[in-house]
């Protein structure tokens, strides 16, 4: 809004609540003042090479119109300025035309010597200082804002700003991607953004290398975007994830923000702001602990739907939900697993290194110590967690405590990445792997909401009817997690159900099936209808719809598309609903109409009522 | 004192006063004014303009626009006087003087700008 007639004329036209909130807020954007300031250094800088440039040209020019010269028959001749300027320029630039008008005297050689020494160091020096200027970071790192902000303002599609681009926000990105949501990336660490330029992703990814504490960087990463529709604050750090959280609340409040922390007073901290959804991984793997000791498969369908399209059903682990648990390590996660499973009634030994005056049932020592593993009496356990912060400590626990109870159940957690492998082969039944559980807790709140609110429900649904569940979709869609999407039931998204949904014999059955054949199940499984607030989870095929149900289904990008046909051409619903075969262009619909009108005129109105309605309403709809 | 005001000074003053000396005379008379004056001018101009790069004030910004302009019509005259000299039959005549004289007046005009842009600047300024 810098020209203050158009101000005028957007606030005239355009009432003051309806104007977007960032009008109302200043964001503060870091590249534009950044960008010229370096551009004005840069012209700063060249300025003694250009007046070096100048003069040793202007000197070279002027001697050179100065020393008396000859023509080509011996008389006198004074070169002018326009043949000096032009020789010296050819000649200081390495080109070398040779001695024109006419060949130099010796005098005028001994200047043009001079000269070309003189010139070629003013150039040498001057294209050396601009050079070296190009390379240097500061313009580097400017000219790199300038295009990504640039790229993020030519944004036209909703994106969500990822703050970190470590291996959760890796793992999202993948996610994301292959849903075809947009995203930004920020990472303070630039060998990660390279990471990230050499990811081959379906859309373009503006990513850019800077602090997530300085709200310039937020701002014109899209924080000042109207199009951003959320923020994640994914860093390692807990302290750049506050300050996201903190900048998102106070600058766009209307902003969903997920934060990841693994500090209990970080997450109050962030809470204090707005209303963000704070991530601990280690409380969540509690909680799905927890889910999975009661309801086996409930914990398997929520781990798949959460893991993002493509991923394999994980296996149904069932950890003894009676007996006595052994937990090595007592940090924060072994701390939140402890109680969590306390409360689930189960009896804990902790062992720990350092003495734990203020807890109950503690084994002092290290668990990889056989004394210490009879002391603590792993023989007699049915759980064991390796919950320590070092991978190699908890790969030797649970080698240890395997071969004392090859029976037990084990849950351990992976603290880096490259142990992966490790881990894999020792065949933990739960692995607790903290960027997952996070990327997997992102995806099922931003992925659709609908999902969010499904998996808020699967747990008092119970065992029995997550496994069957599972059972529909293993049938229907295979072994992987396929799309998950939903569909609304308004004139915007289906507007041709409209009627047969109004009608109030609107079978969830009739309408997943076959384009191409009316008699084949499409391969999708309802997941749920959200009604009024209401959810019904898996409905089944006689399930009635009304309009503005919402419905979240499951199925192949191939489902989807063959649905989508049928929610949008005329003809397609005709025949999924009822078998009829309509025409679908214009002309031939004119014509069946006429025809219908002559048929009816000839059998003195024969024909259904309803049926002609239905051509009415077809051609109201052109 | 500043060194680099001095300098800065110096050419903005000596850019305006060899652009003046130039123009002065008959204005259709090519004997009274020298070619070697209007080429000082032009150096010294041009050299003036880079003195001016960098500064981000929005008086630095207006001492920029002044220097451009009279680069433009100095070099513009030196470009018609190449031409009137070198490459036409008739030679310097008197109409083509006037034409190259009335551009450095141009020039001339803008670096009095630029002077009183510099006389403003300083009397403005005032030490604490």
């Amino acid at each position: 809004m810098g020209n203050p007639l158009l101000a005028f004329w957007f606030r005239f036209l355009q009432d003051d609540d309806e104007l977007p909130r960032r009008m109302q807020r200043w964001i503060p954007l870091v590249s534009s003042v950044q960008a010229s300031a370096t551009i004005f250094l840069i012209l700063r800088r060249m300025r003694a090479p250009l007046i070096v440039l100048i003069t040793i040209f202007a000197v070279s020019v002027l001697g050179l119109t100065l020393i008396p010269g000859q023509d080509g028959e011996g008389n006198p001749h004074r070169l002018g300025f326009f043949d000096a300027f032009y020789f010296m320029s050819y000649t200081a630039s390495t080109i070398g035309f040779g001695e024109l008008p006419y060949p130099f005297t010796q005098e005028q050689r001994l200047w043009v010597t001079i000269s070309i020494y003189l010139t070629v160091i003013g150039w040498a020096y001057a294209i050396g200082s601009l050079l070296a200027l190009f390379q240097g970071r500061a313009f580097r790192q400017a000219r790199a804002l300038q295009q990504f902000s640039h790229r993020v303002a030519r944004m036209r599609e909703p994106f969500l700003l990822l703050v970190g681009y470590g291996r959760t926000g890796e793992l999202l990105a993948r996610s994301f991607d292959a849903m075809g949501r947009r995203f930004v990336v920020i990472d303070a660490d630039p060998d990660r953004i390279d990471a990230l330029d050499l990811a081959s992703y379906h859309a373009d990814v503006p990513a850019l290398a800077a602090d997530a504490h300085n709200p310039g960087h937020l701002g014109v990463a899209g924080l000042a975007n109207p199009q951003c529709d959320g923020v994640l604050a994914l860093t390692n750090d807990d302290e750049a994830n506050l300050a996201v959280t903190m900048t998102a609340a106070l600058l766009r409040p209307e902003l969903p923000v997920i934060a990841r922390t693994i500090s209990q007073s970080i997450g109050s901290r962030m809470q204090a702001f707005g209303s963000p959804t704070v991530v601990d991984p280690f409380d969540r793997f509690g909680d799905h602990l927890r889910i999975a000791l009661r309801a086996p498969a409930t914990y398997q369908l929520m781990m798949w739907l959460e893991s993002g399209p493509g991923a394999p059903l994980p296996s149904r682990g069932s950890p003894p939900a009676e007996g006595r648990w052994v937990m090595c390590g007592y940090g924060r996660f072994g701390r939140h697993l402890t109680e969590d499973l306390r409360a689930e009634g189960l009896d804990v030994t902790i062992v720990e290194p350092k003495p734990l005056p203020d807890v109950e049932g503690v084994v002092v020592g290290d668990g990889f110590e056989p004394a210490v593993m009879k002391r603590a009496g792993v023989a007699e356990a049915v759980g064991f967690v390796a919950g320590t912060d070092n991978d190699t400590s908890n790969l030797s626990l649970i080698a240890a405590a395997r071969r004392v109870n090859p029976d037990l159940w084990v849950a351990a957690r992976q603290n880096r990445p490259t142990s992966e492998s490790l881990f894999a082969v020792m065949e933990v039944d739960a692995l607790l792997v903290p960027t997952e559980v996070v990327a997997h807790e992102v995806f099922a709140q931003l992925a659709t909401p609908l999902l969010w609110r499904f998996l808020q429900e699967v747990p008092a649904l119970g065992d029995r009817w997550a496994a069957g569940m599972l059972d529909r979709m293993v049938d229907h869609c295979g072994q992987e997690l396929p799309l998950l999407w939903k569909i609304r039931f308004v004139a915007e998204e289906t507007p041709t159900l409209m009627a047969w949904l109004a009608s109030g014999q609107a079978r969830l059955g009739d309408l997943l099936r076959d384009p191409d054949d009316r008699d084949e199940e499409l391969p999708v499984v309802a997941l749920m209808v959200l009604r009024d607030g209401e959810c019904v989870p898996g409905p089944a095929d006689d399930f009635v719809l009304d309009c503005d149900d919402e419905l979240l289904l499951c199925g192949e990008a191939g489902a989807r598309r063959a649905l989508g046909m049928t929610l949008v051409v005329d003809a397609t619903r005709e025949y999924v609903l009822t078998g009829r075969h309509v025409p679908a262009s214009w002309a031939w619909r004119r014509m069946a109409a006429l025809r219908h009108r002559d048929e009816g005129h000839r059998d003195e109105g024969h024909r259904d009522e309803g049926h002609r309605d239905e051509g009415h309403r077809d051609e109201d709809h052109w | 004192m500043n060194l680099e005001k001095v300098v800065f000074g110096f050419f903005v003053l000596l850019a305006a006063t060899l652009n003046f000396g130039f123009f002065l005379g008959d204005i259709a008379n090519p004997a009274l004014h020298n070619v070697y004056e209007l080429f000082a001018a032009i150096v010294v101009s041009l050299i003036a303009t880079v003195l001016k790069f960098g500064d981000r004030t929005q008086i630095g910004a207006v001492h920029l626009a002044t220097s451009l302009v009279a680069d433009l019509q100095l070099i513009s005259a030196a470009l018609f006087w190449t031409f009137a000299d070198g490459l036409s039959q008739e030679g310097l005549t008197p109409a083509a003087t006037a034409s190259v004289v009335s551009l450095s007046g141009g020039a001339l005009f803008a670096n009095v700008v630029s002077v009183v842009l510099l006389v403003v600047e300083t009397v403005s300024y005032h030490r604490r």
